[in-house]
């Protein structure tokens, strides 16, 4: 089952090797994403990143969503990994199974704007962000565990 | 008093120029503290209050942007108005927390406050203006020793009439109350560090800690030993040299030898002075740190003389600033890997001319994440903690060689390891990271470096935490003392039980503030009704 669905632009680092694989007590980390997917280098260097005992996988998002929907999944303690609201949205479309997603940082770039310290989102960013809200799927902000979880709908 | 105030001010700004100190762990409290102690002359207590505030604060650490309070301000000022009202640490505890969370938002406000000058950062950039980045990101560094020095000055002299005239106004029995509370907050610390560490495999290793110092009472340095030992043994036996992960089917296809490889071509255009110096510049990585592109100024400003040796045209340099401007955030501790491979990279697109310069930039931001999660893990998870442990059980009983230890344990490795990853990232590029993958060195340090460190916390509720009960059981005149029977079965049950409760709190997502009133407030009650002393 998905312990957690982050948003974070740069998937697996400090913040989650550190402080969230053990705070949710993660066995397998996967990372959804179609350019890390297709690049060795990439993966290579994530899997240096990972922690002592997890298992990482790095997938597109066609492939994470076969893989979450396997029942072998199902015993499973997954931490999945996106660096886009897209890519998020994407996931909780098709696996009704999301029903919170964690955003962690995603960087400032042309056109967006900053709600919190760590998050910026443009205006398609936006629009999905309401989407996942009418369909009732609880969108936090929060960096690491300890920090106050505060619902993204509070900073809007 | 003027000449002191201005004196602790002072070395409140020397901490907050660790952004240009390399995170050297010069600003924590155990550091801080007896430097306080020297100037108001009490170098012993310094060294006391300064290793119970570490203690509170060992938990919070800083990864990625995540900002912990303000351990600076608050453990300077909180150990100056301890001293000065003369009623120790537990003045100290009362006072640094609520001041630490305060000043927080101050620094908040600053890295805020930064980006508005990343408009001027391009703008020098476009014309090739290195000096202009360069200066533009030492001024913006020094603001933070500025305005936090002007906010200690400020409450010193605001702050230390008021602090007396309150803690006259203290009853004894409150006052120990108080002390029994900050005595329960190292608990906070310490489960904060659990939650970092502790699983079911790794448990054995915390309770042997616990043992080791609570029936055999060890000192701390003897239980990082032994962690060193068993961490070696243990590794050994479970990772045989083998190459890794042929079993895992996701990496069946990973063929390494069609990744990027660079090696530093024979006639070097670089010195090794050019490279030592990125070395010395990734201290002040951290110098312009701002929650919109982070490190940035900061990379721009170690690559500097590498960039200043290849690119002699305006129009070059202009790219190369503009590259090096891009959003950046990595583990300082392990920066200059990527400095390196940066700068070996930027030496090969100077020769070659069709070389893909946005390779430079997709090198940097898809190691500077992983290469946090390595670094981060070993420096704030694993030497952080024995250095503080070591440290902070030295220092607690007056010992000066607590804090020198605490630098040293952290910065030989943490220098040395920063220092030789600028050649290696320089002289082997992703190379070396390939064949880093290639064995179970990485694998091995992991658990080696998680057995280490769960034996030093399991160390130390026995040896840091002074928790004990004055109650007494059984009729009036043949009454034993609690503590008594308790020592027989399990020497510092107390600590040990309160670290488990809060850890438990913690893992149900309880917010660190409520733990820490909660913690006070069953301290204080405790001593009030004879349960805690």
């Amino acid at each position: 089952m998905i312990k957690l669905l982050r948003i974070d632009d740069r998937l697996v680092h400090g913040q989650v090797a550190l402080t969230w694989t053990p705070a949710v007590g993660a066995e397998c980390l996967v990372v959804a994403n179609d350019k890390a997917a297709k690049d060795d280098f990439l993966k290579m260097t994530m899997n240096l990143a990972k922690p002592a005992n997890a298992k990482l996988l790095v997938k597109s998002i066609a492939d994470t969503v076969t893989f979450l929907s396997d029942e072998r999944a199902k015993p499973m303690k997954i931490l999945v990994l996106v660096n886009s609201v897209q890519d998020a949205a994407a996931l909780a479309q098709a696996l009704p199974e999301v029903r919170s997603i964690n955003f962690g940082g995603i960087r400032g770039k042309e056109g967006a704007r900053p709600i919190s310290k760590a998050i910026n989102v443009t205006d398609a960013d936006m629009t999905l962000i309401r989407e996942l809200l009418a369909k009732g799927i609880e969108l936090e902000v929060r960096q690491v565990p300890t920090d106050e979880q505060r619902p993204i709908e509070t900073l809007l | 008093m003027l000449t002191s105030y201005i004196l602790i001010t002072l070395i409140a700004m020397f901490g907050h120029s660790e952004d240009f100190l390399g995170t050297t762990l010069l600003s924590r409290p155990l550091v801080l503290g007896p430097l306080v102690g020297l100037v108001l002359g009490d170098f012993q207590q310094g060294i006391v209050i300064g290793a119970t505030l570490e203690l509170i604060f060992m938990g919070n650490i800083k990864v990625g942007a995540a900002i912990p309070p303000d351990v600076i301000t608050g453990g300077v000022l909180g150990t100056a108005f301890a001293i000065l009202s003369g009623k120790g640490p537990a003045v100290a505890l009362a006072l640094a927390v609520p001041i630490s969370i305060l000043a927080e938002m101050v620094v908040s406000g600053l890295f805020v406050f930064r980006p508005v000058w990343n408009k001027r950062f391009d703008r020098y950039a476009e014309t090739g203006d290195y000096r202009g980045v360069e200066r533009l990101h030492i001024l913006s560094g020094l603001l933070k020793p500025l305005l936090m020095g002007v906010v200690t000055l400020l409450a010193l002299l605001l702050g230390s009439e008021a602090v007396k005239s309150f803690e006259e106004t203290i009853p004894p029995w409150a006052h120990s109350g108080l002390q029994v509370a900050g005595n329960m907050l190292p608990a906070l610390g310490f489960a904060l560090l659990m939650n970092l560490m502790f699983n079911k495999e790794g448990a054995p290793y915390f309770f042997l800690g616990f043992i080791l110092t609570s029936y055999l009472k060890l000192p701390m340095i003897a239980v990082g030993g032994l962690g060193v030992i068993a961490a070696l043994i243990v590794t050994n036996i479970t990772h045989k040299a083998q190459p890794v992960p042929a079993n895992d089917s996701d990496f069946d296809d990973f063929d390494m030898d069609e990744t990027p490889v660079m090696v530093k071509p024979k006639a070097a255009l670089l010195t090794q002075g050019d490279i030592r110096s990125l070395f010395v510049r990734s201290m002040a990585l951290e110098a312009n740190f701002n929650f919109e592109t982070w490190q940035n100024t900061g990379f721009a400003f170690a690559i500097i003389p590498v960039l200043k040796r290849l690119y002699r045209t305006k129009e070059g340099m202009a790219r190369a600033l503009k590259r090096h401007l891009q959003f950046f955030n990595t583990a300082p501790h392990g920066s200059t890997l990527i400095i390196g491979i940066a700068a070996a990279m930027e030496e090969q697109n100077a020769r070659e001319q069709d070389f893909d310069e946005e390779s430079i930039n997709s090198v940097k931001t898809g190691l500077m994440g992983p290469l946090a999660g390595v670094f981060d893990s070993l420096f704030w998870g694993t030497i952080k903690v024995i250095a503080a442990g070591i440290g902070t059980s030295l220092a607690l009983q007056g010992i000066a060689l607590g804090p020198l230890l605490f630098l040293l344990i952290f910065n030989v490795p943490h220098l040395v390891l920063r220092y030789k990853l600028t050649f290696i990232g320089y002289e082997t590029g992703t190379r070396f990271l390939q064949d880093l993958s290639k064995t179970n060195v990485m694998d091995k340090l992991k658990a080696g470096s998680s057995i280490l460190g769960l034996m030093v916390v399991g160390a130390m509720p026995a040896t840091l935490m002074a928790i004990r009960t004055p109650a007494m059981i059984g009729a009036s005149d043949s009454a034993v003392p609690l503590q008594g029977v308790l020592d027989q079965i399990v020497p510092h049950i107390i600590p040990l039980a309160l670290t488990f409760l809060v850890f438990y709190f913690v893992k149900r997502n309880v917010k660190t503030a409520y733990l820490l009133l909660g913690l006070l407030l069953l301290g204080f009650l405790g001593s009030v009704f004879n349960v805690f002393a």
